[in-house]
């Protein structure tokens, strides 16, 4: 079973209702995962708290005395150490040196089980945060990558014979902004290498338009730019918007707009 | 001690019963009698089967109290894991989930009992029921079935004739919501 496998058994586990096939294994993993265990805990705290359901009932008075009179005769988890009976043991058949010795050597032993269990609780910390930082880096990774196969998409898309491009200027609003759109004549598909924009506020992203001579903008795709302004967007190139539009890029909503609303931040001249 | 019983946390009291400490063992039997005997006796439907099973609950408090690590869990979860536990096991030995009553039958049988109940229900406990009241019926259900008569996934599935992967999901669901809902309250909860 997965680690995923097994978080979904918590719930179940908490409320003792796993099989004893599925209830052992997760025991297994719970002893080596410090994350299902702190979940399982927290579940088992939940748990715990349907015992209000049932409603409170005074038991008779004499199960409070039957309780009191019963742990004078008992004897307490502390006092079932082993130490007693070793050392009672000993102490008949060993001189008092050797006996020293033997509970020295068990102390010992004690200590070094405290400090390994200590050495192990530990580690598995480490273990469960280099997993957790494995599995962000594995995120961040399969983001470059996938900036790297947009990256190569658009090389190819450069290096085609029947490449087109043309370049887009900042306007007032983003005069530090440039870009240039590169598209393929027959596929129609092409990709927008920007860079100088500002950063994307919170609620908003920038949206490209595609503008035929004396029509309506057509929406194109919404995109942010990265820390440095940057940003590379693979999109078509419209069938209606012929092949001597305007290209343009204004900020809008994050969700987009089908009609432009914010100002122009880079366009393409007219032609 | 030199506070008031009532006073002291629940850890410092299993701590003290751990060093062998008579009157912190008798003030969390105090302190936790009326909701362990309440859910003793929901599980066996029997009061002198449930006292003797909170006898020896609270026998087993006294033995192993060493084991209780505050850091993994509230006492309070400690307490009722091993009432219920102890209870279930019981159930078993007695083979009676056969005869069991459905709870709403059994309440409501004596009024003066109703109202003494009434004045016991701990501020606790309605935070809980209400919060148990705003899970989906079947999800509720499902839960309340695990928990107080010890039945596993499969038996559940049997029992109401649902999937088992509908029912693992409910059960999942149920108790991933009831902690959110309890951790929003939680400041409220003893």
């Amino acid at each position: 079973m997965e680690h995923s496998e097994y978080q979904e058994l918590l719930a179940s586990h908490a409320l003792d209702a796993l099989d004893a096939r599925d209830a052992q294994a997760l025991r297994a993993h719970l002893a080596t995962c410090a994350e299902c265990s702190r979940e399982f805990d927290e579940l088992s705290d939940a748990a715990a708290l349907l015992a209000h359901e049932a409603e409170p009932v005074a038991p008779s008075d004499d199960v409070r005395r039957r309780i009191m009179r019963d742990i004078r005769s008992q004897p307490r988890s502390a006092d079932e150490a082993p130490v007693m009976p070793l050392s009672q043991g000993l102490s008949a058949a060993w001189p008092n040196v050797w006996r020293l010795a033997a509970v020295f050597a068990f102390v010992a032993l004690l200590l070094g089980i405290v400090v390994l269990w200590r050495r192990d609780t530990l580690s598995r910390r480490q273990i469960a945060e280099l997993a957790r930082q494995l599995d962000r880096q594995q995120r961040e990774l399969q983001v470059e990558r996938d900036n790297v196969a947009r990256q190569t998409e658009a090389l190819a898309l450069l290096n085609s014979p029947d490449a087109k491009k043309f370049a887009l200027a900042g306007t007032t609003t983003a005069q530090a902004a440039r870009a240039t759109f590169v598209y393929d004549e027959k596929s129609r598909n092409g990709v927008l290498l920007i860079e100088g924009l500002p950063a994307t506020p919170a609620d908003k992203a920038y949206e490209v338009w595609f503008i035929p001579k004396g029509l309506a903008p057509i929406p194109g795709r919404t995109f942010t730019v990265n820390n440095n302004g940057r940003a590379l967007v693979s999109d078509s190139l419209p069938a209606a918007a012929g092949s001597a539009a305007v290209v343009a890029i204004t900020l809008e909503p994050k969700s987009g707009s089908a009609a432009p609303t914010g100002a122009i931040y880079l366009a393409s001249p007219a032609s | 001690m030199q506070a008031e019983p009532s006073q002291i946390a629940d850890d410092d009291l299993l701590q003290a019963v751990s060093r062998g400490d008579e009157s912190a063992l008798a003030a969390l039997y105090d302190r936790y009698r009326l909701i362990l005997f309440g859910l003793i006796l929901r599980i066996l439907h029997d009061r002198h089967e449930a006292e003797d099973v909170l006898q020896e609950a609270f026998l087993q408090v006294w033995r192993r109290a060493n084991d209780f690590d505050p850091a993994r869990g509230r006492a309070f979860t400690w307490l009722v894991t091993i009432a219920r536990s102890r209870a279930l096991d019981r159930l078993r030995m007695l083979g009676s989930r056969s005869r069991f009553i459905d709870a709403d039958e059994q309440a409501g049988s004596d009024e003066v009992l109703d109202t003494a109940r009434e004045l016991v229900r701990s501020e606790t406990g309605e935070i809980v029921r209400r919060a148990l009241r705003e899970l989906p019926d079947e999800q509720r259900r499902t839960l309340l079935l695990a928990y107080f008569e010890g039945l596993t996934q499969a038996e559940i599935a049997e029992r109401l004739g649902h999937p088992l992967g509908t029912v693992k999901t409910r059960m999942r669901s149920g108790l991933i919501k009831l902690r959110e809902l309890l951790r929003d309250r939680s400041r409220d909860l003893a």
